[in-house]
C-alpha cells in the first residue's frame, strides 16, 4: 500500500519549513491587507451609516404608502416619533413610564390652543407645543425623576391622570372638556397641513430628524451615561457623575419629543380632545417598544409600525382584539425579550458575521 | 492622605462601626482584614459618602469629607472599586472605560491606552460586551477603570475575592506599579497579598479595629494575625 512513497530526505523537509515560513509571511502579508481595508470600511460605514439609516426609514415608510393610506401612515409616524420619545426613557435609561400621554397630551393642547386662540402659524404652534411639553417634564421632572422602578411608573401615571381630568373638567372653558376643538392651522407657502401628503412629508421630515438628534444624543458620552444608569445608578455616581442632572434632563427631552408627536396630532386631525391625554394610551406605547426591542431606536419604530398596524386592522377581524394584545405582551415578556430588532440584529449578526450576536445582559 | 477618627456607623439601630480610627500617608498601602461582618466594607462605604456616620471624621488632605456625594469625591480624587465585580454589563469593554475617561476630563485614548498597556489582554476585548468577561477580566476593567483621571486613593473591596490565582497574581502587579504613586485602602482575606503590598494592616473584630500593625517585620509574619480571620 505504500509502496510509491519514499522516506522524505532533509532536503525534503527544508523545502517544507522554506515552504511554511512562505506561507507565514504571505498569511502575515495579506492580514496586514486585509486590517487595513476593514479599518478603511468601518471608517466609511461610521461616516454614511447614518444617512443610510435615513433612507432606509424613508423607503420603508414610502414602500408602504401604496399598501396603507397616506393619512394612515401620517398617523404611524407621529406614533413612531411618540415611540422613540419613550424608548429614550425606557430601552435608554431604564425608567418605565405609566404616563408619557401627559406629556404628548400637553403637545398636542398647546399646539392646538395656540392656534384657536393666537393665530394660525402652525411651525410655531408646533414649537409652542414642544416647550410647553417639555418646561411642564422639567417641572415634573423635579419630583419623578428622584424616584425609581414602580413608584417611577405610578407616579407618572398619577400625573398623566391629572393632567387627563384638568383639561377634561376644571380647565373646561378654554378646552372645551370632552368634545374637544377644532385646529385649522393657516397655510404657510407650500406647507399646507390640510393637504394629507404634506402632512405626510412634514412628518416624515420630523421623524427623521428626531431619529438623527436621537441617533447622535445616544451614541455621544451622554448616550454612554444614561445607559449606565439604566443598568447601576449607584455605580455611575462612583464615576463622579452627578445622575440627578442627567435623569432629569433625559425625561425633559423624552418629553420634549412626545410634546412634538402631540403637536403632529392635533394637526393631523384638526382636532384635539382629552384622547389626546388619555391614561390607558400608555399601554400602545409600552407595547410598541417592547415588540420592537427596547433600546433601540430602530426597535422603536419597528415597534411602533407593527403596534399601529395590529391596533389598525385586528378589530376588523378579532372582535376583543386587545386580548390579543394582551397574550403577546405575555409572549414577548416570557419568550421575546429582545423584541422584534434584537432578533433581527442577531440574525444578521449570525449571517453576515457568523457569530451570535449576544442580546441584553440581565 | 486619609484620616479617620472615632467614627461611628449604624444601620439602622445595628450599630456596625464603633470609634474606628485610621491613618494613610501619602503612596501608602493599607489593608483591613477581619471576619465577615466586622465592618470593613461598611468602612469603606462610609468613607466613599454611601452611608452617613453617626459620630466621628473623615478627613482626606486636610479636609473634612464626610456627608460629601460620592460624585463629588470622585472629582477630588477619590476610586472605589465595589465587591461584586459588577461592570456595566451591557456597554462595551470600550465604552465602559470611555464613561471613566469623560468624567475625569481625560481623552479617552489616553484612558483607553492606561488600561490597556496595563492589560494588553484586554484590547482582544475593546468591543466586547463587558458582561460577557469573565470574573478576573471583570475584576482588571474595575481596576483600571479605578485608574482613569488622576487618582489619589484607591478603595478596593476583596479585589481577589473568588478569582484564579493566575489572575490574583496579575492584579497583585498591578497594584504593586501603583506603589508610592497612588494610597490605598483594601480589604483583602489574600495573606499572600497583603504580604507583599501592605504598608499598613488594621485588623477588624466587631466594628473595632483590633490590632493596628505597621512594622514590615511584623506584616512578613503572616501567622501573627490568622487567628482574625
Amino acid at each position: 500500500m505504500l509502496k510509491g512513497r519514499r522516506s522524505r530526505t532533509p532536503r525534503d523537509l527544508k523545502n517544507i519549513s522554506n515552504d511554511i515560513g512562505a506561507f507565514k509571511e504571505f498569511k502575515l502579508k495579506t492580514e496586514g491587507t486585509v486590517k487595513s481595508y476593514s479599518n478603511k470600511i468601518n471608517k466609511y460605514q461610521i461616516k454614511e451609516y447614518r444617512m443610510i439609516d435615513l433612507l432606509v426609514i424613508t423607503a420603508g415608510f414610502l414602500i408602504l404608502t401604496p399598501i396603507l393610506s397616506v393619512h394612515r401612515l401620517t398617523d404611524f409616524m407621529i406614533f413612531c416619533i411618540f415611540a422613540m420619545s419613550f424608548d429614550l426613557l425606557y430601552g435608554y435609561m431604564g425608567r418605565l413610564s405609566f404616563g408619557h400621554m401627559l406629556y404628548l397630551g400637553t403637545g398636542a393642547y398647546f399646539c392646538g390652543l395656540f392656534i384657536k386662540y393666537l393665530g394660525g402659524n402652525p411651525l410655531l404652534a408646533i414649537l409652542i407645543g414642544i416647550v410647553f411639553a417639555g418646561l411642564l417634564a422639567m417641572l415634573l421632572g423635579l419630583i419623578i425623576v428622584r424616584t425609581t422602578g414602580a413608584c417611577f411608573a405610578l407616579i407618572n401615571l398619577a400625573f398623566n391622570h391629572i393632567g387627563f381630568f384638568l383639561v377634561l373638567s376644571p380647565l373646561r372653558n378654554i378646552t372645551r372638556g370632552e368634545d374637544g376643538f377644532g385646529v385649522t392651522a393657516s397655510k404657510l407657502g407650500f406647507l399646507n397641513f390640510g393637504s394629507r401628503p404634506i402632512m405626510f412629508g412634514f412628518t416624515l421630515f420630523c421623524l427623521l430628524l428626531v431619529y438623527y438628534i436621537l441617533r447622535k444624543l445616544t451614541s455621544s458620552p451622554y448616550g454612554i451615561l444614561i445607559r449606565s444608569i439604566k443598568e447601576d445608578e449607584t455605580r455611575v455616581r462612583f464615576l463622579g457623575y452627578n445622575t440627578f442632572v442627567y435623569k432629569w434632563l433625559t425625561f425633559a427631552l423624552a418629553g420634549s419629543f412626545a410634546g412634538l408627536a402631540g403637536a403632529l396630532t392635533a394637526l393631523n386631525y384638526n382636532y384635539v380632545n382629552p384622547n389626546a391625554m388619555d391614561v390607558h394610551s400608555n399601554v400602545g406605547v409600552v407595547f410598541a417598544c417592547l415588540i420592537g426591542g427596547a433600546g433601540h431606536l430602530y426597535g422603536a419604530i419597528v415597534g411602533g409600525v407593527i403596534y399601529m398596524v395590529i391596533s389598525n386592522f385586528l378589530p376588523i377581524y378579532i372582535y376583543r382584539w386587545e386580548m390579543f394584545l394582551g397574550f403577546s405582551l405575555l409572549i414577548i415578556v416570557f419568550r421575546f425579550r429582545m423584541g422584534v430588532w434584537g432578533y433581527i440584529q442577531r440574525l444578521w449578526g449570525y449571517l453576515v458575521k457568523g457569530k451570535v450576536v449576544p442580546g441584553f445582559i440581565e | 492622605m486619609l484620616q479617620i477618627r472615632n467614627l461611628d456607623v449604624a444601620y439602622g439601630h445595628a450599630k456596625a462601626l464603633h470609634g474606628v480610627s485610621l491613618d494613610i500617608e501619602k503612596g501608602q498601602m493599607a489593608f483591613l482584614i477581619g471576619r465577615n461582618g466586622a465592618g470593613k466594607t461598611t468602612l469603606l462605604k462610609t468613607v466613599i459618602g454611601l452611608l452617613k456616620p453617626q459620630k466621628g471624621s473623615i478627613a482626606y488632605q486636610g479636609e473634612e469629607i464626610s456627608g460629601l456625594p460620592p460624585e463629588d469625591l470622585y472629582l477630588r480624587g477619590l476610586r472605589y472599586v465595589a465587591q461584586e465585580k459588577k461592570v456595566f454589563g451591557n456597554l462595551t469593554v470600550q465604552e465602559n472605560i470611555e464613561i471613566a475617561a469623560f468624567a475625569s476630563g481625560e481623552p479617552t485614548d489616553t484612558a483607553l491606552g492606561k488600561v490597556t498597556s496595563m492589560y494588553p489582554k484586554l484590547k482582544d476585548f475593546l468591543k466586547t460586551k463587558a458582561g460577557q468577561l469573565s470574573g478576573g477580566q471583570r475584576q482588571i476593567l474595575l481596576v483600571g477603570r479605578a485608574l482613569v483621571g488622576e487618582p489619589k486613593l484607591l478603595l478596593i473591596d476583596e479585589p481577589t475575592q473568588g478569582l484564579a490565582a493566575i489572575v490574583i497574581d496579575e492584579i497583585v502587579n498591578i497594584l504593586s506599579g501603583l506603589k508610592d504613586r497612588v494610597s490605598a485602602v483594601i480589604v483583602e482575606q489574600n495573606l499572600a497579598m497583603v504580604n507583599r503590598l501592605a504598608d499598613r494592616i488594621y485588623i477588624f473584630k466587631e466594628g473595632k479595629v483590633a490590632r493596628q500593625i505597621a512594622e514590615r517585620s511584623e506584616i512578613s509574619d503572616t501567622k501573627g494575625f490568622e487567628e482574625y480571620l
